[in-house]
């Protein structure tokens, strides 16, 4: 616990730094004891998750915030066993159901502790078929309490399992009413993640068992969510602190640990970091191993992925020909095997893209980027959107070039 | 004149070359003999005359050229004994020869080009039928009397004859005419000149009969022909149309074989290797086939020993020479298995079958359809290659033809190399095998011919290396086509050339796919075939897979311009012409291969190097906007199982085709990339799951792997590079303890450690483990800060200590009460056994000064028997008081000192990790 990011992270409502009102409201939702479905939404490294285990803590106390590790192995249907890392407290477990990093097929997270509670984190990385259910789901029905499931990294493929398991989890009876809610919580995290399919399963299970079950979705964007979902849920926004908050929680982090920031730098690592609070705390803490004592115009490291999109970028822009394309390839390939979203890079190469456009160019670039994010998200090969993303850009700004080439003669 | 000696030459290596062809010829002559007459009966007795009538009339010219040239074939070895057979049945030694002979002494030049004349004479003394009379004339010694002329032969023998007799004999046969009528004044022309004009008439023959030979070694010796009995037998037999053209032109004799010469050659020969064991004394392999001359056997055949012992070494074929060069102890040939491979269509079967009957054997065909698995095939080998028909006509020996082996299991092809180099333990000679040859296991004698379309299936592999391996080429469209005009002119069918060339192009010059779409078409009433209908028909396209480079070959390469035009729109490629054709072309080929997904990689990795015409990408631009078309159509496939989508996915091939094609030959590479991106993308993704799985709980609940790759790996690794002075650790400055501590914690916190690993140059390195450092970092930035080896030294040290005090602690919190009661325990020996440390050591000093003489004591004051242990406890209390008093004595004063007589006195204690640090 001794990064910064994890050392200084608020563990109670009372003690988030920004977004005071919201917290406020949380909590007066809290306490009028009628809990509506949740989905909080907003970009990364704004706090959502910090929100939310506030929130689940104010819910049901500080014992949801003592964890541990455990292993559990689970033997499918067809025999076949599932490892199953699991992450548990006095309150709930998380069960990591990824099959050693073989075709993913399942990250099902089930716990169950004390007699009152079992908790449910459901990560699953299901692609394809659900054949372990039927055991999970024995599981579910032997135990039945209040229940907690967490997806983490849900990219279920399968509406099935969603559909099932909540339904499931929502049909069982709360056998003791002295608990302190007489609901369950139920939490999605990456709902955006989650296929059409999976997420039209999930509406009815929401209305149909809203009486003994609460969710709460948790993704980046709402865009993803279909409607009907985002309808039945109280969407919480949580945006980005603004530069000024995340310099005072810089300040105010540095002054813990003792250390001196000037404001120039620290105004420089929030810009930098782009208002990601974890990237702006952990480049806080690069700097102050590259340097201490700090200096206002010191280097703040960037990732290197960053510097890596940008150089990309740039390679786009100085020359468009079949040879260059064949290089920028072989970059994407780079950036893709090294874990980085295909979404990402495409909002990297834009935003870098950009800068090199002129006034009338952005829109076609930005309609351009668009059109061909969305094939993505359609299409299974990031690669082949990628390319003709970057293709068509560079169509386009030759065209334009040698247009305004044109207009220099005359 | 250059032309005589390039003749001999030819005929020289002919003889080497063809020995077992015109054997075959020889023996399909005197079949043929036989036949006119079946034939006239039949011709009699048809009453299809008319069909014959229009069949034969074609084909008859034909039929004679082949009968000449085997006749000259024939005569190349004995032109005396030529006419016997054909003309008379029962076989005479000729009285002919020493006519020949005497010219040959005549005029010694066309001695010289009469070889076959001249073969004879060195054999002729030790011949048993043609000997008597030309012994008299040929003599090894110079005769003792008379005029004689010397004749050395090509291979150095010299021969003498006897001038005056043969003079005198070839008078006595010829003179005896002339003279009566000369005595008459019949003859007008004097004898010197009628003897001129014979003899430059004979030279005319022969040079007109090599003309032709040469003719029949370049041009197509087994041309088609279709010989009129067959027909007929045909007709006879006749399910007519029921039956499949195929098999009933299906060629009956080795010179109706369509396929090519030098494979059919080659395997005959290698057949005729067989004969030595197979038939005995019938016939040897050239070499042997020496030593027989001499030997004098072989009298059954005379036409063999008449052909020259090979005297120039031919360079023509390395097979030839394998084949000729060597026979194993049983005489036979080195290679027990012939291996004949080669597409489908071709006519290897055929060959096979056909060849084999033609030696002599009689065929048994073991294929796909029969039951393959071990024990049958082990079984069926034995029956084949041991036994022999005892009933019925066909009394031959077997030959063994294994077709399709390609499908065979391996197990099969096991058991047929087994059956291959099965040995006898003594060297075999004739008798000897006869005996081995009822014993259960015995050496093969039997020929055996392996067919297969894919030489390179695995199960085929060791078999490959032992056996004779002939491929197939693909047989000339000229020849295929010749035999399909005949085939449809005896059924009325026009064809013209330009058609059926076309037909043949258009099925990869298959004979069966060929003969079948003719019977098609023929059976829908068709009587004429142009290239419009060829063309148009779909039938006799073979759906074969090509491989997925051709197919990229295609997509990426415009078809070579139009080759030459025989007639009207006749020969195009099928990929060239207008657009729709190539069209329908590259989508046919591409909808075949059926795996989009390579073929569409393939188009992805290549289409960039190809020549791209357009500065503006549009077509790029295109091309990615179909590719990422098919990706989604492929997703859609996928996820919602709607397979009707399928039929879109070979449009990109074509799409690919109309943009990047190129008359230039494309250099394909094999689509690696995604492959190894994906490989690269899982081993970066096991590394960051690895690392998320022994996270603590409490920080694993905010991370995932993304936001680990993206946000938190890069900084996080900067961040655990401090600048940390090169001292040791224990010099550090508070501040520096703290940092220090600060970092192993953080690096314990998210699972990493460092391992010392080994570089392949020796040098010892320090890596993070697990390996996320490659996760972050990019292979052309500028490299990262590292830490030096001895600060990654360093902290791993300290890490260890770290994990080592966690876990203890980790006990300590588990049971606390077990660690207090050892604790306890440990103080009351300590309190049980000394008070002060020094105290101890003192005493032990004391001991050991005052009781020195003691023997057997250890280091430990214990004994290392039972036995001296007792007398050392007894002497312990014994010598306890005096000790003890010298050791207060020494140890009550507050000065001491202690003399350390290079032996340490070391004590074996618990010591705890927390007492160290």
């Amino acid at each position: 616990m001794s990064l910064w990011v994890d050392k200084y992270r608020p563990t109670s409502l009372s003690k988030l730094d920004y977004h005071k009102e919201q917290a406020a409201q949380l909590r007066n939702l809290v306490q009028c004891g009628d809990f509506p479905h949740l989905l909080v939404y907003g970009p990364s490294g704004g706090g959502k998750k910090s929100r939310i285990m506030c929130l689940l803590r104010e819910l049901y106390g500080a014992g949801v915030e003592k964890l541990r590790m455990e292993h559990q192995t689970l033997v499918a249907p067809s025999k076949k066993k599932i490892e199953i890392n699991t992450i548990a407290s006095n309150y709930h477990l998380e069960v990591n159901a990824r099959q050693g990093g073989r075709s993913v097929l399942f990250h099902l997270l089930f716990h169950c502790f004390t007699s009152y509670f079992i908790f449910f984190f459901i990560a699953s990385h299901l692609i394809s078929s659900s054949f372990s259910l039927l055991h999970i789901l024995f599981h579910l029905l032997f135990h039945c309490f209040t229940y907690f499931v967490s997806t983490v990294m849900l990219e279920t493929r399968t509406r099935v399992v969603i559909q099932e398991l909540i339904k499931t989890v929502a049909q069982s009876q709360q056998i003791q009413s002295s608990t302190q809610r007489e609901f369950k919580v139920v939490l999605l995290t990456e709902v955006d993640r989650l296929t059409k399919d999976a997420q039209h399963a999930l509406r009815r299970t929401m209305e149909k068992y809203t009486a003994t079950c609460r969710l709460i979705l948790c993704s980046t964007s709402t865009s993803k969510v279909i409607g009907p979902i985002r309808s039945r849920c109280l969407a919480i926004r949580v945006p980005l602190p603004s530069t000024e908050e995340v310099c005072s929680v810089l300040t105010a982090v540095c002054k813990k640990e003792g250390l001196l920031l000037p404001p120039e730098l620290a105004k420089q690592i929030s810009e930098r970091s782009g208002r990601n609070l974890r990237k702006a705390l952990l480049m806080c803490e690069a700097c102050r191993v590259q340097q201490y004592p700090f200096s206002a115009d010191q280097e703040i490291p960037v990732a290197d992925w960053v510097i890596y999109l940008r150089e990309t970028a740039n390679a786009i822009v100085s020359q468009q020909s079949p040879q260059r394309l064949l290089e920028v390839r072989a970059r994407l390939y780079e950036l893709l095997t090294h874990c980085i979203p295909p979404d990402v890079i495409m909002k990297g190469l834009l935003t870098e893209l950009l800068n090199n456009c002129d006034g009338q160019l952005k829109t076609e670039v930005a309609h351009l980027a668009a059109y061909y994010e969305h094939r993505l998200q359609l299409g299974n090969k990031a690669i082949y959107h990628l390319e003709a993303f970057v293709a068509r850009f560079m169509a386009m700004y030759k065209k334009f070039m040698e247009d305004g080439l044109d207009g220099m003669m005359f | 004149m250059d032309e005589y000696d390039e003749l001999f030459e030819i005929e020289d290596k002919f003889e080497d070359q063809f020995a077992d062809e015109l054997e075959v010829l020889a023996a399909m002559e005197e079949d043929e003999s036989f036949k006119p007459s079946k034939r006239q009966k039949r011709g009699q007795g048809d009453d299809i005359s008319d069909i014959e009538h229009l069949l034969d009339e074609p084909t008859t010219p034909k039929t004679k050229r082949q009968r000449q040239e085997a006749g000259v074939a024939k005569r190349l070895f004995d032109p005396g004994q030529r006419k016997a057979p054909q003309q008379s049945y029962d076989i005479t030694p000729p009285s002919s020869p020493e006519q020949y002979d005497l010219f040959d002494t005549a005029r010694p030049v066309r001695s010289v080009m009469d070889i076959s004349g001249l073969a004879t004479i060195p054999e002729t003394p030790s011949r048993a039928p043609t000997a008597a009379p030309p012994s008299q004339h040929v003599l090894k010694r110079p005769p003792l009397e008379g005029d004689y002329i010397t004749v050395t032969d090509s291979s150095g023998n010299r021969v003498y004859l006897r001038q005056k007799e043969d003079a005198g004999t070839k008078v006595a046969s010829s003179r005896i005419v002339p003279d009566s009528f000369g005595a008459l004044g019949l003859l007008t022309v004097p004898i010197g000149v009628l003897r001129e004009q014979e003899i430059k008439r004979r030279h005319d023959q022969l040079v007109e009969e090599s003309e032709r030979l040469t003719e029949l070694l370049t041009g197509s010796v087994n041309d088609v022909i279709v010989e009129p009995e067959s027909i007929e037998d045909l007709e006879d037999i006749e399910g007519q149309m029921s039956r499949l053209w195929v098999d009933r032109f299906s060629p009956r004799h080795y010179t109706e074989l369509l396929s090519d010469d030098f494979t059919n050659r080659c395997l005959l020969k290698w057949l005729k290797l067989w004969d030595g064991v197979v038939f005995g004394r019938e016939r040897k392999s050239h070499p042997a086939r020496f030593d027989r001359q001499a030997a004098g056997q072989n009298t059954s055949k005379p036409n063999h020993t008449n052909q020259n012992p090979n005297r120039f070494k031919t360079k023509v074929e390395m097979t030839e020479e394998i084949l000729e060069a060597e026979l194993d102890q049983y005489k036979r040939p080195k290679f027990k298995v012939a291996l004949l491979s080669g597409p489908p269509g071709l006519g290897k079967t055929t060959l096979a079958h056909i060849i084999a009957k033609q030696a002599g054997y009689n065929v048994v065909e073991i294929n796909a359809s029969d039951d393959r698995s071990a024990e049958v095939f082990q079984k069926r080998i034995d029956t084949a290659t041991q036994m022999k028909s005892v009933l019925g006509v066909n009394e031959k020996p077997n030959c063994l033809i294994i077709d399709e082996i390609d499908g065979a299991p391996t197990a099969a092809i096991n058991i047929l190399l087994a059956a291959l180099n099965r040995k006898d333990g003594h060297s075999g000679e004739a008798t000897e095998t006869m005996k081995k040859k009822k014993k259960k296991e015995s050496i093969l004698l039997r020929p055996i011919i392996c067919i297969c379309n894919d030489l390179y299936v695995p199960a085929l592999r060791p078999l490959r290396q032992q056996a004779f391996l002939l491929t197939f080429p693909q047989t000339q469209p000229s020849r295929l086509s010749q035999r399909l005009t005949e085939i449809s002119l005896l059924h009325g069918m026009k064809a013209d050339t330009g058609a059926l060339m076309s037909l043949c192009e258009k099925t990869d010059n298959d004979i069966r796919a060929c003969i079948n779409t003719l019977q098609f078409l023929y059976g829908r009433g068709l009587k004429q075939v142009d290239v419009r209908t060829i063309q148009s028909v779909s039938v006799g396209q073979k759906d074969q897979n090509k491989g997925l480079f051709h197919l990229w070959q295609e997509i990426f390469q415009l078809p070579r311009t139009k080759r030459k035009r025989i007639g009207e729109g006749f020969e195009e490629a099928p990929g060239s012409g207008s657009g729709s054709q190539r069209f329908h072309h590259v989508f046919h080929l591409a909808s075949s291969s059926g795996e989009y997904e390579k073929v569409s990689q393939g188009l992805y990795d290549n289409y960039l190097s190809m020549r791209i015409r357009d500065p503006n990408l549009q077509s790029v631009c295109e091309a990615l906007e179909w590719l990422s078309f098919s990706d989604r159509l492929n997703q859609e496939i996928l996820h919602c199982q709607n397979f009707s989508l399928m039929r879109y996915l070979p449009f990109l091939s074509v799409t690919f085709h109309f943009l990047f094609a190129h008359t230039h030959v494309p250099r394909i590479t094999y689509p690696h990339s995604q492959h190894e991106a994906f490989s690269r993308l899982n081993s970066s993704r096991n590394a960051l799951s690895t690392m998320l799985s022994d996270i603590p709980a409490c920080i694993r609940t905010r991370t995932s792997q993304q936001i680990l790759a993206l946000d938190m790996l890069p900084l996080l690794l900067d961040i655990l590079c401090p600048k940390l002075r090169p001292v040791n650790p224990q010099l550090f400055s508070s501040r520096e303890k703290e940092q220090m501590h600060e970092l192993v914690d953080t690096m314990l916190a998210y699972n990493l450690s460092y391992r010392q690993d080994r570089t392949p140059e020796g040098q010892y390195t320090y890596i993070l483990e697990p390996r996320v450092e490659e996760v972050v970092r990019y292979p052309s930035l500028p490299p990262r800060r590292q830490l030096t080896y001895q600060a990654k030294q360093t902290i791993s040290r300290e890490m260890e200590q770290e994990k080592m005090r966690r876990a203890e602690q980790l006990i300590l919190q588990r049971n606390p009460a077990g660690t207090l009661i050892q604790k306890q325990e440990e103080k009351k020996n300590r309190g049980s056994k000394l008070t002060s440390n020094h105290q101890q050591r003192l005493e032990n000093i004391v001991k050991q000064t005052t009781v020195e003489a003691r023997p057997e004591v250890d280091f430990f004051g214990r004994a290392i028997t039972p036995k001296p242990r007792r007398e050392q406890l007894s002497s312990d209390r014994g010598e306890k008081c005096p000790s003890l008093l010298m050791g207060k004595a020494v140890g009550n004063s507050d000065v001491w000192f202690r003399f350390n007589e290079g032996m340490s006195n070391a004590v074996r204690r618990n010591v705890y990790i927390r007492e160290l640090l």
